[in-house]
Protein backbone atom coordinates (compact mmCIF):
# COMPACT_ATOMS: atom_id res chain seq x y z
CA UNK A 1 0.00 0.00 0.00
CA UNK A 2 1.66 3.20 -1.20
CA UNK A 3 1.62 5.96 1.21
CA UNK A 4 -0.65 7.92 -1.12
CA UNK A 5 -3.15 5.51 -0.55
CA UNK A 6 -2.99 5.63 3.23
CA UNK A 7 -3.90 9.78 2.79
CA UNK A 8 -6.54 8.87 0.67
CA UNK A 9 -7.57 6.86 2.81
CA UNK A 10 -7.54 8.95 6.10
CA UNK A 11 -9.57 11.57 3.91
CA UNK A 12 -12.51 11.41 6.79
CA UNK A 13 -10.01 12.09 9.83
CA UNK A 14 -8.55 15.52 9.36
CA UNK A 15 -6.82 16.15 12.33
CA UNK A 16 -7.98 18.62 14.08
CA UNK A 17 -6.09 20.74 17.22
CA UNK A 18 -7.85 21.12 20.54
CA UNK A 19 -8.03 24.33 20.64
CA UNK A 20 -8.39 26.38 17.30
CA UNK A 21 -5.93 28.49 16.25
CA UNK A 22 -8.39 31.71 16.84
CA UNK A 23 -9.07 30.42 20.20
CA UNK A 24 -5.35 29.98 21.13
CA UNK A 25 -5.00 33.67 22.51
CA UNK A 26 -8.09 33.70 24.77
CA UNK A 27 -7.31 30.47 26.46
CA UNK A 28 -4.03 30.47 26.72
CA UNK A 29 -4.36 33.70 28.88
CA UNK A 30 -6.79 32.28 31.16
CA UNK A 31 -4.92 29.63 32.08
CA UNK A 32 -1.80 31.56 32.75
CA UNK A 33 -3.89 34.15 34.69
CA UNK A 34 -5.72 31.34 36.49
CA UNK A 35 -2.06 29.90 36.99
CA UNK A 36 -0.91 33.43 38.50
CA UNK A 37 -3.94 33.68 40.81
CA UNK A 38 -3.53 30.36 42.26
CA UNK A 39 0.42 30.91 42.38
CA UNK A 40 -0.49 34.36 44.28
CA UNK A 41 -2.98 32.23 46.66
CA UNK A 42 -0.08 29.54 47.61
CA UNK A 43 2.48 32.72 48.24
CA UNK A 44 -0.34 33.15 51.55
CA UNK A 45 -0.25 30.08 52.86
CA UNK A 46 3.05 27.96 51.74
CA UNK A 47 1.95 24.45 53.23
CA UNK A 48 2.83 20.93 52.21
CA UNK A 49 -0.89 20.41 51.31
CA UNK A 50 -0.74 23.91 49.08
CA UNK A 51 1.17 22.16 47.02
CA UNK A 52 -1.42 19.44 46.02
CA UNK A 53 -4.22 21.20 46.67
CA UNK A 54 -3.06 24.91 44.75
CA UNK A 55 0.37 24.33 43.08
CA UNK A 56 -0.48 21.44 41.16
CA UNK A 57 -3.36 22.85 39.37
CA UNK A 58 -1.20 25.99 39.32
CA UNK A 59 1.62 24.05 37.42
CA UNK A 60 -0.57 22.31 35.24
CA UNK A 61 -2.07 25.76 33.84
CA UNK A 62 0.78 27.61 33.66
CA UNK A 63 1.84 24.29 31.24
CA UNK A 64 -0.73 24.52 28.88
CA UNK A 65 -1.09 28.19 29.23
CA UNK A 66 2.54 28.81 28.13
CA UNK A 67 1.96 25.95 25.11
CA UNK A 68 -0.92 28.27 24.34
CA UNK A 69 0.37 31.73 24.53
CA UNK A 70 3.25 30.58 22.69
CA UNK A 71 1.38 29.55 19.36
CA UNK A 72 -1.15 33.01 19.69
CA UNK A 73 1.83 34.79 19.52
CA UNK A 74 3.05 33.03 16.19
CA UNK A 75 5.57 30.67 17.93
CA UNK A 76 3.89 27.27 16.71
CA UNK A 77 5.02 24.44 18.91
CA UNK B 1 13.73 19.09 40.73
CA UNK B 2 13.81 15.45 41.17
CA UNK B 3 10.77 14.95 39.35
CA UNK B 4 11.06 16.85 36.50
CA UNK B 5 14.57 15.31 35.73
CA UNK B 6 13.20 11.88 36.38
CA UNK B 7 10.30 12.83 33.97
CA UNK B 8 13.15 14.08 31.50
CA UNK B 9 15.04 10.81 31.37
CA UNK B 10 12.17 8.84 30.81
CA UNK B 11 11.58 10.70 28.06
CA UNK B 12 14.82 10.78 26.61
CA UNK B 13 14.56 6.64 26.66
CA UNK B 14 11.89 6.90 25.05
CA UNK B 15 12.76 8.89 22.24
CA UNK B 16 16.36 7.91 22.05
CA UNK B 17 15.86 3.99 21.57
CA UNK B 18 12.92 4.38 19.04
CA UNK B 19 15.04 7.01 17.05
CA UNK B 20 17.14 4.17 15.95
CA UNK B 21 14.32 2.41 14.23
CA UNK B 22 13.70 5.77 12.59
CA UNK B 23 16.68 6.31 10.62
CA UNK B 24 16.60 2.52 10.15
CA UNK B 25 13.34 2.83 8.26
CA UNK B 26 13.67 6.00 6.67
CA UNK B 27 17.35 6.20 5.80
CA UNK B 28 18.25 6.21 1.98
CA UNK B 29 21.38 7.79 0.14
CA UNK B 30 21.58 7.88 -3.27
CA UNK B 31 22.72 5.01 -4.71
CA UNK B 32 25.37 4.65 -7.06
CA UNK B 33 26.47 1.50 -9.12
CA UNK B 34 30.25 0.96 -9.30
CA UNK B 35 31.92 -0.28 -12.36
CA UNK B 36 35.30 -0.72 -13.84
CA UNK B 37 37.03 2.50 -15.04
CA UNK B 38 37.31 0.20 -18.95
CA UNK B 39 33.05 -0.41 -19.20
CA UNK B 40 30.79 -0.33 -21.89
CA UNK B 41 27.68 -1.23 -21.71
CA UNK B 42 26.95 -4.13 -23.83
CA UNK B 43 25.85 -4.21 -27.44
CA UNK B 44 22.71 -5.68 -26.87
CA UNK B 45 20.02 -2.76 -27.86
CA UNK B 46 19.29 -1.22 -31.03
CA UNK B 47 17.19 2.15 -31.13
CA UNK B 48 15.11 1.66 -34.12
CA UNK B 49 13.70 5.17 -34.35
CA UNK B 50 14.78 8.15 -31.78
CA UNK B 51 13.11 11.46 -31.59
CA UNK B 52 14.38 14.28 -29.34
CA UNK B 53 12.92 17.00 -28.06
CA UNK B 54 14.35 20.40 -26.88
CA UNK B 55 12.52 22.77 -25.11
CA UNK B 56 14.25 25.91 -24.77
CA UNK B 57 11.45 28.14 -23.79
CA UNK B 58 13.06 28.46 -20.28
CA UNK B 59 16.24 29.33 -18.40
CA UNK B 60 17.54 25.82 -19.24
CA UNK B 61 16.86 23.00 -21.29
CA UNK B 62 14.07 20.65 -21.31
CA UNK B 63 14.41 17.26 -23.36
CA UNK B 64 11.94 14.73 -23.97
CA UNK B 65 13.93 11.67 -25.94
CA UNK B 66 11.07 9.01 -27.05
CA UNK B 67 12.83 6.03 -27.88
CA UNK B 68 11.86 2.37 -29.83
CA UNK B 69 14.79 0.06 -28.56
CA UNK B 70 14.80 -3.46 -29.07
CA UNK B 71 16.61 -6.51 -27.97
CA UNK B 72 18.93 -7.76 -30.43
CA UNK B 73 20.60 -10.20 -27.89
CA UNK B 74 19.84 -13.64 -27.64
CA UNK B 75 19.06 -13.42 -24.26
CA UNK B 76 16.45 -11.19 -22.64
CA UNK B 77 17.67 -8.10 -21.13
CA UNK B 78 16.61 -5.74 -18.23
CA UNK B 79 19.43 -2.83 -17.86
CA UNK B 80 19.11 -0.18 -20.73
CA UNK B 81 21.91 2.73 -20.45
CA UNK B 82 21.48 5.87 -20.93
CA UNK B 83 24.87 7.72 -21.54
CA UNK B 84 25.66 11.59 -21.40
CA UNK B 85 28.71 13.59 -21.54
CA UNK B 86 30.56 14.09 -19.04
CA UNK B 87 30.32 18.02 -18.41
CA UNK B 88 26.61 17.39 -18.63
CA UNK B 89 26.29 14.23 -16.20
CA UNK B 90 26.17 16.35 -12.95
CA UNK B 91 23.54 18.93 -14.38
CA UNK B 92 21.22 16.39 -15.67
CA UNK B 93 17.75 17.18 -13.04
CA UNK B 94 14.53 15.08 -12.78
CA UNK B 95 15.27 11.87 -15.08
CA UNK B 96 12.08 9.90 -15.30
CA UNK B 97 12.38 7.43 -18.11
CA UNK B 98 8.28 5.36 -18.90
CA UNK B 99 6.88 2.73 -21.11
CA UNK B 100 5.77 5.62 -23.48
CA UNK B 101 2.72 3.20 -24.18
CA UNK B 102 1.98 2.61 -20.48
CA UNK B 103 2.38 5.65 -18.74
CA UNK B 104 0.16 4.96 -15.89
CA UNK B 105 2.28 2.02 -14.84
CA UNK B 106 4.74 4.78 -13.66
CA UNK B 107 8.39 5.32 -13.76
CA UNK B 108 11.42 2.69 -14.03
CA UNK B 109 13.72 2.81 -11.70
CA UNK B 110 17.40 4.68 -12.86
CA UNK B 111 20.37 4.52 -10.69
CA UNK B 112 23.46 6.63 -11.79
CA UNK B 113 26.41 4.51 -12.41
CA UNK B 114 30.01 5.65 -10.99
CA UNK B 115 32.93 4.85 -13.32
CA UNK B 116 36.45 6.75 -13.85
CA UNK B 117 35.16 10.81 -13.95
CA UNK B 118 38.05 11.14 -16.11
CA UNK B 119 35.79 9.32 -19.36
CA UNK B 120 33.92 11.20 -21.81
CA UNK B 121 30.92 9.49 -21.27
CA UNK B 122 29.07 8.67 -18.05
CA UNK B 123 25.94 6.48 -17.62
CA UNK B 124 22.69 5.87 -16.06
CA UNK B 125 21.23 2.48 -16.10
CA UNK B 126 17.47 1.98 -16.69
CA UNK B 127 16.17 -1.18 -15.00
CA UNK B 128 13.50 -2.21 -17.18
CA UNK B 129 10.54 -4.01 -14.76
CA UNK B 130 10.26 -7.05 -17.29
CA UNK B 131 13.16 -8.20 -19.21
CA UNK B 132 12.76 -7.46 -22.54
CA UNK B 133 12.36 -10.98 -24.98
CA UNK B 134 14.79 -11.35 -27.78
CA UNK B 135 13.44 -9.40 -30.79
CA UNK B 136 10.89 -7.79 -29.56
CA UNK B 137 10.11 -4.16 -29.00
CA UNK B 138 9.79 -1.24 -26.05
CA UNK B 139 9.18 2.76 -26.64
CA UNK B 140 10.60 4.79 -23.72
CA UNK B 141 9.70 7.76 -22.91
CA UNK B 142 13.25 9.43 -21.31
CA UNK B 143 12.44 13.17 -19.86
CA UNK B 144 15.03 15.60 -17.86
CA UNK B 145 16.07 18.88 -17.65
CA UNK B 146 19.76 20.47 -18.00
CA UNK B 147 20.86 22.78 -15.99
CA UNK B 148 23.26 25.75 -16.44
CA UNK B 149 23.31 24.76 -20.63
CA UNK B 150 22.78 27.79 -21.94
CA UNK B 151 25.30 30.48 -21.97
CA UNK B 152 24.83 33.82 -22.77
CA UNK B 153 26.61 35.54 -25.70
CA UNK B 154 27.55 38.23 -26.17
CA UNK B 155 28.68 37.45 -22.40
CA UNK B 156 27.87 41.00 -21.28
CA UNK B 157 25.84 43.71 -22.66
CA UNK B 158 24.16 47.05 -22.06
CA UNK B 159 21.52 47.30 -19.85
CA UNK B 160 18.68 48.06 -21.75
CA UNK B 161 19.99 45.10 -24.79
CA UNK B 162 18.43 42.40 -26.16
CA UNK B 163 19.68 39.03 -24.35
CA UNK B 164 21.10 36.33 -26.31
CA UNK B 165 21.34 32.06 -25.15
CA UNK B 166 23.16 29.35 -27.01
CA UNK B 167 22.66 26.09 -26.76
CA UNK B 168 25.34 23.70 -28.19
CA UNK B 169 24.47 20.05 -28.63
CA UNK B 170 25.35 16.81 -30.94
CA UNK B 171 23.15 16.20 -33.68
CA UNK B 172 23.53 12.72 -33.11
CA UNK B 173 22.27 11.87 -29.72
CA UNK B 174 25.62 10.86 -27.13
CA UNK B 175 23.36 7.02 -26.95
CA UNK B 176 25.40 4.02 -25.91
CA UNK B 177 23.89 2.13 -28.61
CA UNK B 178 23.03 1.44 -32.57
CA UNK B 179 20.44 4.16 -33.48
CA UNK B 180 18.47 3.36 -37.13
CA UNK B 181 17.17 7.05 -37.38
CA UNK B 182 16.93 9.80 -35.26
CA UNK B 183 16.15 13.59 -35.22
CA UNK B 184 16.03 16.77 -32.61
CA UNK B 185 13.30 19.00 -32.58
CA UNK B 186 14.48 22.19 -31.14
CA UNK B 187 11.50 24.39 -29.55
CA UNK B 188 12.54 28.41 -29.15
CA UNK B 189 10.81 30.88 -27.30
CA UNK B 190 10.27 32.91 -30.18
CA UNK B 191 11.28 33.68 -33.84
CA UNK B 192 14.56 35.63 -33.38
CA UNK B 193 17.25 32.61 -33.53
CA UNK B 194 20.32 34.84 -35.69
CA UNK B 195 22.45 31.92 -35.47
CA UNK B 196 22.45 28.32 -36.01
CA UNK B 197 24.47 25.33 -37.58
CA UNK B 198 23.68 23.99 -40.59
CA UNK B 199 24.61 20.78 -41.52
CA UNK B 200 24.83 18.28 -44.74
CA UNK B 201 24.02 15.49 -43.01
CA UNK B 202 20.87 14.50 -44.89
CA UNK B 203 19.53 15.92 -48.49
CA UNK B 204 17.96 18.97 -48.50
CA UNK B 205 17.31 21.89 -45.94
CA UNK B 206 18.95 20.82 -42.39
CA UNK B 207 17.82 22.09 -40.08
CA UNK B 208 13.93 22.49 -41.22
CA UNK B 209 12.26 25.98 -39.70
CA UNK B 210 8.43 26.17 -38.95
CA UNK B 211 7.86 29.03 -36.82
CA UNK B 212 10.09 28.63 -33.99
CA UNK B 213 10.85 25.18 -33.74
CA UNK B 214 13.74 23.70 -36.05
CA UNK B 215 14.35 20.31 -36.35
CA UNK B 216 17.28 18.52 -37.30
CA UNK B 217 17.22 15.46 -39.54
CA UNK B 218 15.55 12.71 -39.42
CA UNK B 219 19.51 11.29 -40.04
CA UNK B 220 20.08 7.55 -41.02
CA UNK B 221 22.57 6.63 -38.63
CA UNK B 222 22.35 2.79 -38.73
CA UNK B 223 26.03 2.96 -40.39
CA UNK B 224 27.54 5.18 -37.42
CA UNK B 225 29.16 4.29 -34.54
CA UNK B 226 27.51 4.28 -31.26
CA UNK B 227 28.73 7.74 -29.41
CA UNK B 228 29.91 9.73 -32.04
CA UNK B 229 29.06 13.37 -31.92
CA UNK B 230 28.14 16.25 -34.57
CA UNK B 231 28.31 19.68 -32.41
CA UNK B 232 25.50 22.00 -33.56
CA UNK B 233 25.14 25.31 -31.79
CA UNK B 234 22.28 27.55 -31.90
CA UNK B 235 22.04 31.15 -30.45
CA UNK B 236 18.39 32.83 -30.00
CA UNK B 237 16.96 35.97 -28.40
CA UNK B 238 16.01 35.42 -24.37
CA UNK B 239 15.52 38.72 -23.29
CA UNK B 240 14.40 37.31 -19.60
CA UNK B 241 16.40 36.55 -16.34
CA UNK B 242 18.29 32.77 -16.32
CA UNK B 243 17.00 32.20 -12.93
CA UNK B 244 19.24 30.21 -11.25
CA UNK B 245 18.98 29.01 -7.07
CA UNK B 246 22.43 28.23 -6.16
CA UNK B 247 20.62 26.52 -3.46
CA UNK B 248 16.90 26.17 -1.60
CA UNK B 249 16.41 25.47 1.73
CA UNK B 250 12.97 24.83 2.93
CA UNK B 251 11.63 24.06 6.31
CA UNK B 252 8.05 22.82 6.97
CA UNK B 253 7.15 22.64 10.68
CA UNK B 254 4.54 20.86 11.86
CA UNK B 255 2.71 21.75 15.20
CA UNK B 256 -0.20 19.52 16.55
CA UNK B 257 -0.59 21.74 19.77
CA UNK B 258 -0.93 25.18 17.10
CA UNK B 259 -2.79 23.37 14.34
CA UNK B 260 -0.21 24.84 11.85
CA UNK B 261 2.15 24.11 8.81
CA UNK B 262 4.55 26.61 9.00
CA UNK B 263 6.82 26.96 5.70
CA UNK B 264 10.20 28.85 5.41
CA UNK B 265 12.14 28.92 2.48
CA UNK B 266 16.05 30.92 2.04
CA UNK B 267 17.07 31.14 -1.25
CA UNK B 268 20.38 31.73 -2.44
CA UNK B 269 19.29 33.30 -5.84
CA UNK B 270 21.67 34.09 -9.55
CA UNK B 271 20.86 35.23 -12.48
CA UNK B 272 22.77 33.55 -15.29
CA UNK B 273 22.28 35.74 -17.66
CA UNK B 274 24.21 38.25 -19.60
CA UNK B 275 26.47 40.72 -17.60
CA UNK B 276 26.41 44.45 -17.53
CA UNK B 277 28.95 46.37 -19.95
CA UNK B 278 28.89 49.26 -18.04
CA UNK B 279 27.85 50.49 -14.78
CA UNK B 280 23.93 50.08 -13.71
CA UNK B 281 21.92 53.11 -14.90
CA UNK B 282 19.09 54.10 -12.09
CA UNK B 283 17.59 56.48 -14.87
CA UNK B 284 17.34 53.74 -18.00
CA UNK B 285 16.05 51.35 -15.39
CA UNK B 286 13.15 53.66 -14.25
CA UNK B 287 12.61 54.43 -17.80
CA UNK B 288 12.23 50.94 -18.75
CA UNK B 289 10.12 49.69 -16.26
CA UNK B 290 8.18 52.65 -16.74
CA UNK B 291 7.63 51.60 -20.52
CA UNK B 292 7.68 47.65 -19.40
CA UNK B 293 10.10 46.61 -21.79
CA UNK B 294 11.68 42.99 -21.28
CA UNK B 295 14.80 42.92 -19.38
CA UNK B 296 16.98 40.39 -18.66
CA UNK B 297 16.83 41.16 -14.96
CA UNK B 298 14.82 39.49 -12.33
CA UNK B 299 12.34 42.41 -11.76
CA UNK B 300 10.04 40.33 -9.67
CA UNK B 301 8.98 37.10 -8.56
CA UNK B 302 4.86 35.76 -8.51
CA UNK B 303 4.82 33.21 -5.72
CA UNK B 304 1.34 31.39 -5.92
CA UNK B 305 0.44 29.57 -2.28
CA UNK B 306 -1.78 27.03 -1.23
CA UNK B 307 -5.23 28.59 -0.67
CA UNK B 308 -5.79 29.30 2.92
CA UNK B 309 -2.34 30.68 3.58
CA UNK B 310 -1.59 33.56 6.12
CA UNK B 311 1.24 35.94 7.78
CA UNK B 312 3.74 36.18 4.61
CA UNK B 313 6.69 37.42 5.13
CA UNK B 314 9.47 38.29 3.01
CA UNK B 315 13.23 39.22 4.68
CA UNK B 316 16.41 39.25 3.70
CA UNK B 317 20.21 39.94 5.03
CA UNK B 318 19.01 43.79 6.05
CA UNK B 319 15.31 43.22 7.34
CA UNK B 320 11.57 43.45 6.02
CA UNK B 321 11.39 43.78 2.33
CA UNK B 322 8.46 46.03 2.00
CA UNK B 323 7.87 45.72 -1.60
CA UNK B 324 5.74 42.93 -1.49
CA UNK B 325 2.42 42.64 -2.00
CA UNK B 326 0.00 39.96 -1.03
CA UNK B 327 -3.06 38.94 -2.46
CA UNK B 328 -4.93 35.98 -0.20
CA UNK B 329 -6.75 33.62 -1.66
CA UNK B 330 -10.45 32.53 -0.62
CA UNK B 331 -11.11 28.88 0.72
CA UNK B 332 -10.83 27.03 -2.67
CA UNK B 333 -8.33 29.74 -4.90
CA UNK B 334 -4.99 29.93 -4.46
CA UNK B 335 -2.96 33.03 -2.79
CA UNK B 336 -0.34 35.04 -4.55
CA UNK B 337 2.70 36.81 -3.03
CA UNK B 338 4.12 39.22 -5.66
CA UNK B 339 7.62 40.21 -4.54
CA UNK B 340 10.16 42.40 -5.62
CA UNK B 341 14.18 42.08 -4.54
CA UNK B 342 15.46 45.07 -3.53
CA UNK B 343 17.44 45.40 -6.31
CA UNK B 344 16.41 44.59 -9.49
CA UNK B 345 18.92 40.99 -10.34
CA UNK B 346 20.69 41.43 -13.48
CA UNK B 347 23.36 38.63 -15.27
CA UNK B 348 25.99 37.90 -12.65
CA UNK B 349 24.24 39.50 -9.82
CA UNK B 350 23.12 37.64 -6.55
CA UNK B 351 20.08 37.93 -3.73
CA UNK B 352 19.82 35.76 -1.08
CA UNK B 353 16.39 36.11 0.97
CA UNK B 354 13.75 34.50 2.91
CA UNK B 355 9.92 33.95 2.49
CA UNK B 356 7.91 32.09 4.66
CA UNK B 357 3.64 31.58 5.70
CA UNK B 358 1.57 29.58 7.71
CA UNK B 359 -1.06 27.13 7.27
CA UNK B 360 -3.76 25.48 8.64
CA UNK B 361 -2.45 21.78 9.53
CA UNK B 362 -6.04 20.25 9.33
CA UNK B 363 -5.45 20.69 4.91
CA UNK B 364 -2.18 18.54 5.51
CA UNK B 365 -2.30 16.21 8.26
CA UNK B 366 -4.74 13.47 8.78
CA UNK B 367 -5.42 10.57 11.65
CA UNK B 368 -4.19 7.42 9.78
CA UNK B 369 -6.57 4.39 9.78
CA UNK B 370 -3.91 2.13 10.65
CA UNK B 371 -3.98 3.39 14.20
CA UNK B 372 -4.87 6.07 16.56
CA UNK B 373 -1.70 7.57 16.96
CA UNK B 374 -0.42 7.31 13.51
CA UNK B 375 -0.56 10.21 11.44
CA UNK B 376 -0.30 11.37 7.83
CA UNK B 377 0.90 14.42 5.95
CA UNK B 378 0.98 15.33 2.66
CA UNK B 379 2.84 18.61 1.57
CA UNK B 380 4.31 20.12 -1.40
CA UNK B 381 7.58 18.99 -2.30
CA UNK B 382 9.03 21.99 -3.59
CA UNK B 383 6.50 25.08 -4.54
CA UNK B 384 8.80 28.37 -5.63
CA UNK B 385 8.04 30.94 -7.59
CA UNK B 386 6.11 30.27 -10.96
CA UNK B 387 7.68 32.34 -13.98
CA UNK B 388 7.19 31.69 -17.38
CA UNK B 389 11.38 31.92 -17.56
CA UNK B 390 11.50 29.53 -15.18
CA UNK B 391 13.42 28.74 -12.28
CA UNK B 392 16.01 25.96 -11.94
CA UNK B 393 17.59 24.88 -8.39
CA UNK B 394 21.27 23.39 -8.11
CA UNK B 395 20.19 22.41 -4.51
CA UNK B 396 17.00 21.70 -2.82
CA UNK B 397 17.26 20.72 0.96
CA UNK B 398 13.65 20.43 2.05
CA UNK B 399 13.40 20.16 5.98
CA UNK B 400 9.89 18.65 7.35
CA UNK B 401 10.58 19.43 11.14
CA UNK B 402 7.74 16.91 12.82
CA UNK B 403 6.61 17.24 16.67
CA UNK B 404 8.88 16.25 18.82
CA UNK B 405 8.81 12.32 19.71
CA UNK B 406 7.61 11.67 16.01
CA UNK B 407 8.60 8.17 14.67
CA UNK B 408 8.50 5.47 12.65
CA UNK B 409 8.84 8.24 9.88
CA UNK B 410 8.20 6.89 6.66
CA UNK B 411 8.43 8.64 3.32
CA UNK B 412 7.31 8.51 -0.34
CA UNK B 413 7.02 11.17 -2.86
CA UNK B 414 3.46 11.03 -5.24
CA UNK B 415 3.63 9.44 -8.41
CA UNK B 416 1.19 9.98 -11.49
CA UNK B 417 0.73 9.15 -15.03
CA UNK B 418 2.93 12.03 -15.92
CA UNK B 419 6.33 13.44 -14.56
CA UNK B 420 6.59 15.60 -11.21
CA UNK B 421 9.41 16.41 -12.14
CA UNK B 422 11.53 14.65 -9.41
CA UNK B 423 14.62 12.00 -9.65
CA UNK B 424 13.89 8.79 -8.83
CA UNK B 425 13.76 7.72 -5.17
CA UNK B 426 17.17 6.50 -5.35
CA UNK B 427 18.48 10.05 -6.46
CA UNK B 428 17.07 11.79 -3.36
CA UNK B 429 18.94 11.76 -0.04
CA UNK B 430 17.19 11.04 3.03
CA UNK B 431 18.38 11.46 6.70
CA UNK B 432 16.60 12.14 10.06
CA UNK B 433 18.04 13.83 12.75
CA UNK B 434 16.71 16.28 16.04
CA UNK B 435 16.02 20.01 15.43
CA UNK B 436 15.75 21.97 19.01
CA UNK B 437 14.17 25.21 19.37
CA UNK B 438 11.58 26.74 21.15
CA UNK B 439 10.21 24.72 24.49
CA UNK B 440 12.10 21.81 23.47
CA UNK B 441 12.81 19.41 25.51
CA UNK B 442 14.90 16.93 23.39
CA UNK B 443 14.57 18.13 20.01
CA UNK B 444 12.16 17.50 17.41
CA UNK B 445 12.19 14.70 14.46
CA UNK B 446 13.53 16.14 11.08
CA UNK B 447 13.76 14.27 8.06
CA UNK B 448 15.90 16.26 5.60
CA UNK B 449 15.58 15.41 1.96
CA UNK B 450 18.30 16.25 -0.13
CA UNK B 451 17.83 16.63 -4.05
CA UNK B 452 20.51 18.17 -6.53
CA UNK B 453 19.64 19.42 -9.84
CA UNK B 454 16.14 20.47 -9.64
CA UNK B 455 13.80 22.75 -12.03
CA UNK B 456 10.54 24.37 -11.54
CA UNK B 457 9.18 21.59 -13.21
CA UNK B 458 8.77 19.71 -9.91
CA UNK B 459 7.03 22.83 -8.62
CA UNK B 460 3.54 20.19 -8.19
CA UNK B 461 5.54 17.65 -7.04
CA UNK B 462 4.01 15.96 -3.62
CA UNK B 463 5.45 14.80 -0.19
CA UNK B 464 3.50 11.87 1.66
CA UNK B 465 5.15 11.31 5.13
CA UNK B 466 3.54 8.56 7.68
CA UNK B 467 4.82 8.88 11.03
CA UNK B 468 3.35 7.83 14.89
CA UNK B 469 2.93 10.24 17.59
CA UNK B 470 1.53 9.11 20.86
CA UNK B 471 -0.47 11.15 23.32
CA UNK B 472 2.41 11.29 25.78
CA UNK B 473 4.16 12.40 23.27
CA UNK B 474 2.26 15.53 22.72
CA UNK B 475 2.10 15.90 26.27
CA UNK B 476 5.75 16.54 26.74
CA UNK B 477 5.57 20.04 26.48
CA UNK B 478 3.20 20.99 28.88
CA UNK B 479 4.52 18.45 30.96
CA UNK B 480 8.07 19.87 31.20
CA UNK B 481 6.48 23.41 32.24
CA UNK B 482 4.39 21.96 34.88
CA UNK B 483 7.08 19.96 36.32
CA UNK B 484 8.91 23.04 35.85
CA UNK B 485 6.50 25.42 38.23
CA UNK B 486 5.96 22.75 40.43
CA UNK B 487 9.41 22.23 41.51
CA UNK B 488 9.54 26.33 41.95
CA UNK B 489 6.47 25.69 44.59
CA UNK B 490 8.11 22.86 46.39
CA UNK B 491 11.40 24.90 46.53
CA UNK B 492 9.75 27.57 47.97
CA UNK B 493 8.20 25.63 50.46
CA UNK B 494 10.96 23.58 51.23
CA UNK B 495 13.06 27.34 51.77
CA UNK B 496 10.12 28.21 53.50
CA UNK B 497 10.22 25.68 56.43
CA UNK B 498 14.39 26.67 57.25
CA UNK B 499 14.20 28.07 60.21
CA UNK B 500 16.96 30.25 60.26
CA UNK B 501 15.59 32.84 63.09
CA UNK B 502 18.17 33.69 65.80
CA UNK B 503 17.28 32.08 68.70
CA UNK B 504 18.77 29.82 71.39
CA UNK B 505 17.84 25.35 70.38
Amino acid sequence: MSLNQVWEAASASPYTPFVAKDSQFAFGFTLLLLALLLTGIFGLNRSFLSIASIGIPASLAFGFGTVYMICAVGVYV
Amino acid sequence: MRPFATVVTALCGLVLSSSAIVSADASSTSSKTLLPADFKPPQVFKNVNLVRNTNLEKGYARETVNVVVENVDKQPQSDYYLSFPSDTFDRVGGLEVRNKKEAEKGRFDVEAVEVDLARDVQYFVVHLPEPLAPSSQVTLGISYSLLNSLHPRPATIEQSDRQYLTYSFSAYVPSAYQTVTQKAKLKFPGTNVPDYTTTDLKSGQDPERQGSTYTYGPYNTADVAPGTSYPITVRYEFTKPVVTASLLERDLEVSHWGGNLATEERYWLHNNGSKLSNHFSRVDWTVANYQQSPSSAIRELRYPLKPGSVDPYFIDDIGNVSTSRYRPGLATREANLDFKPRFPIFGGWNYSFRIGWNNELSSFLRRAVSGADSYVLKVPFLEGPKMAEGVQYEKVVVRVILPEGARNVRYQTVEGPLSNGLPGASQIQSSLSTHKTFMDTLGRTTLTLTVESLTDEARDSQLVITYDHSLWDALRKPVAFTAGLLSVFAATWAIANIDVSIKKR
